[in-house]
């Protein structure tokens, strides 16, 4: 049923060619033998259960959270960190279609699908803290719950989730051949892009502006009326650092995908974004001043809450700004990436530090995380890179589609 | 007695001022510091090894700049670069009887007339590659009848100048691959000259002789020359 004869080359199967990327079922699943495989799937098989276990016996099963401490390594590490580091798709996408540069197109692609996998894990992850899954639809058609911040993250989501699925949809319609389909998701792509930049202001800052409403339980060095300006400028870096870390593991893992095609300057793209992620870092580490400044808690970094915030905001801001800078000067591509990881790092350490190491900071009982959250957390980034390397492999998101080339 | 309010300063106030004003002013440096293009290193004061580079007929190195008028400026040092006359140059010309430097302490323009190279009573100028002050010349290359050294771009210097807008220079150089593409439209330029009617042929093999322009036309070497030397 899904065989049609090519005469000039052969019996052609679709589900063959674009699912078992050409080979006989046999040999795909002879090439799944592989070491990431086994250890992928060996994290699977021990967080698939805890994830069952939890929605079985509920959160205090599996996790060390309480009254006290509601949120822990899942909100601060797969949903707020997890959200910063999906901005690259935002940031890309309207560095390419609203400022016009157009050189930046061959890493808009993998960026957008980082940011579709970042976001639908990211909804994962909130789904395993929130549980009750069913009640997913509920901020949309049932009770908004208008007074809580969270509705507008819940809304912005959703409606972002969307934006990235419509951004992506054109390289789904080349994989399956729909030109139809293909031509009118194309079509209305600025206007996707416009609202996902929208969006993702609002999210992004909206993430921070949560804070807002527990000003006592975070630390007064992270805690800001600036909090919400502070996610939106950092998840600009995010984006950045994890397009720059994400290119450059992909253009090494991928690279037989490349060969064939157009030759693109990825060194000349990685200094271009290394440029950009210094500069919004200066002006970041300048607004975190400002932040510090205005809340006149000069005295508290004398402490060991206030030195870890240094080692966060000079370690983590000013370092890299400084190192990006130099890397671009000398042109040193391998540089900006050793540092974008830093960066990468430092996000996560900062939304860490805002949602679970600097919250509740001064309760009897700190909160520690389960190894079962850790396990959970680990097979959720998992299943991220496995859903990325399956896209990757079948769909032209490295390569350009030979019926499309150089119709970007 | 209540302080004027006009007076009173908020302390916290005032920080954040300052750092604004600080951010200000620190991103224009921040800024140019990140878009400064690298300038070569200076080179090792012994003579330098070249990793020559051969386009066509003519030795091109990478780490020189050259004005399409056949000069060529190499960074020696914070603002002191060597100057002198391209292979191609030599080989046109071939050995000049003289060459008429500037004095030490001349002012040189970019683009404007530096040296003059004398032969058969006629005179042909070629162009500074940078403005600033010659602090030095290569005696042994200005003087007459001397035959010019074989390596145009070592032993064969003839000026030093103390450049001081040199990064604006450099940008109306050329250097790398854009010089050898521009070689590569210089030899086809050449090749015309020595085939006009054949149009462009391609020699199989051989080197190019000193002294080309006086080859090509015995009488009017100087105006192939000054073609070339866009003078």
């Amino acid at each position: 049923m899904n065989e049609r004869v090519d005469s000039s080359a052969g019996t052609f199967s679709w589900p063959r060619e674009n699912l078992l990327m050409g080979m006989t079922l046999r040999e795909y699943l002879r090439s799944l033998v592989t070491p990431f495989n086994a250890v992928a799937g060996l994290i699977l098989l021990a967080g698939l259960p805890v994830i069952v276990y939890r929605f079985a016996y509920g959160l205090g099963a599996v996790t060390n959270l309480s009254q006290v401490t509601p949120w822990g390594l899942w909100i601060g590490f797969d949903v707020l960190a997890g959200v910063a580091l999906a901005a690259g798709g935002y940031v890309l996408a309207s560095t390419v279609y609203l400022f016009g540069l157009k050189q930046y197109y061959p890493v808009l692609r993998p960026a957008i699908l980082t940011g579709f996998l970042g976001y639908f894990l990211v909804v994962v992850g909130l789904l395993l803290d929130l549980g009750r899954p069913w009640r997913l639809p509920y901020p949309v058609v049932y009770s908004y719950g208008v007074t809580s911040v969270l509705f507008e993250v819940a809304w912005c989501v959703l409606l972002y989730f969307t934006v990235l699925s419509l951004e992506f949809s054109p390289t789904v319609f080349e994989w399956l051949r729909w030109k139809k389909a293909r031509r009118r998701a194309a079509g209305i792509t600025i206007g996707v892009v416009v609202l996902g930049v929208v969006l993702s202001t609002l999210h992004q800052s909206s993430l921070g502006a949560l804070f807002l409403t527990a000003p006592t339980k975070l630390h007064p060095l992270w805690y800001s009326p600036f909090i919400p300006l502070y996610f939106f400028v950092s998840s600009i870096i995010a984006g950045l650092a994890m397009v720059i870390v994400e290119t450059a593991v992909s253009h090494r893992i991928f690279h037989d995908q490349l060969s064939g095609g157009k030759h693109v300057d990825i060194d000349a793209i990685t200094l271009g974004l290394g440029k950009a992620a210094s500069v919004v870092l200066f002006s970041y580490f300048f607004i975190k001043l400002l932040g510090l400044a205005d809340g006149g808690h000069w005295n508290l970094l004398n402490t060991p809450y206030g030195r870890w915030f240094l080692v966060e905001l000079l370690g983590f801001v000013l370092f890299p700004c400084l190192v990006f800078a130099h890397a671009v000067r000398e042109r040193d591509a391998t540089l900006v990436r050793a540092t974008a990881a830093v960066t990468v790092i430092g996000v996560v350490i900062n939304r860490l530090n805002v949602s679970v190491i600097a919250f509740n900071w001064n309760v009897a009982n700190p909160y520690i995380p389960s190894w079962m959250e850790v396990l959970t957390s680990v097979t959720i980034v998992t299943i991220g890179l496995i859903t990325f390397r399956w896209i990757v492999n079948r769909m032209p998101v490295l390569r350009e589609h030979p019926d499309y080339q150089g119709m970007h | 007695m209540i302080p004027h309010d006009l007076l009173t300063m908020y302390s916290a106030k005032a920080v954040e001022y300052l750092i604004a004003i600080s951010f200000l002013l620190l991103f224009i440096p921040f800024w140019r510091f990140v878009n400064a293009e690298k300038i070569p290193a200076p080179a090792a004061r012994r003579v330098p090894r070249w990793l020559d580079t051969v386009v066509e007929w003519f030795t091109v190195p990478s780490q020189v700049y050259f004005h399409p008028g056949h000069a060529w400026a190499r960074v020696d040092g914070a603002d002191i670069v060597t100057v002198g006359m391209d292979d191609f140059a030599h080989k046109l010309v071939g050995g000049a009887s003289a060459i008429a430097l500037p004095a030490v302490g001349s002012h040189l323009g970019q683009g404007e007339k530096a040296w003059s190279l004398v032969s058969d009573a006629k005179s042909v100028d070629m162009l500074s590659p940078v403005d600033g002050t010659v602090v030095a010349v290569n005696e042994q290359v200005a003087a007459p009848r001397v035959r010019s050294p074989r390596d145009p771009y070592g032993a064969g210097w003839l000026l030093k100048v103390q450049a001081p807008r040199l990064t604006a220079n450099t940008k109306h150089l050329l250097s790398g691959t854009l010089a050898r593409r521009w070689m590569e439209e210089v030899c086809d330029t050449l090749r015309a000259r020595m085939s006009p009617d054949l149009g462009q042929v391609y020699q199989d093999g051989g080197l190019p002789v000193d002294g080309m322009a006086r080859d090509l036309d015995p009488a009017n070497w100087d105006g192939i020359a000054r073609e070339f030397f866009l003078t």
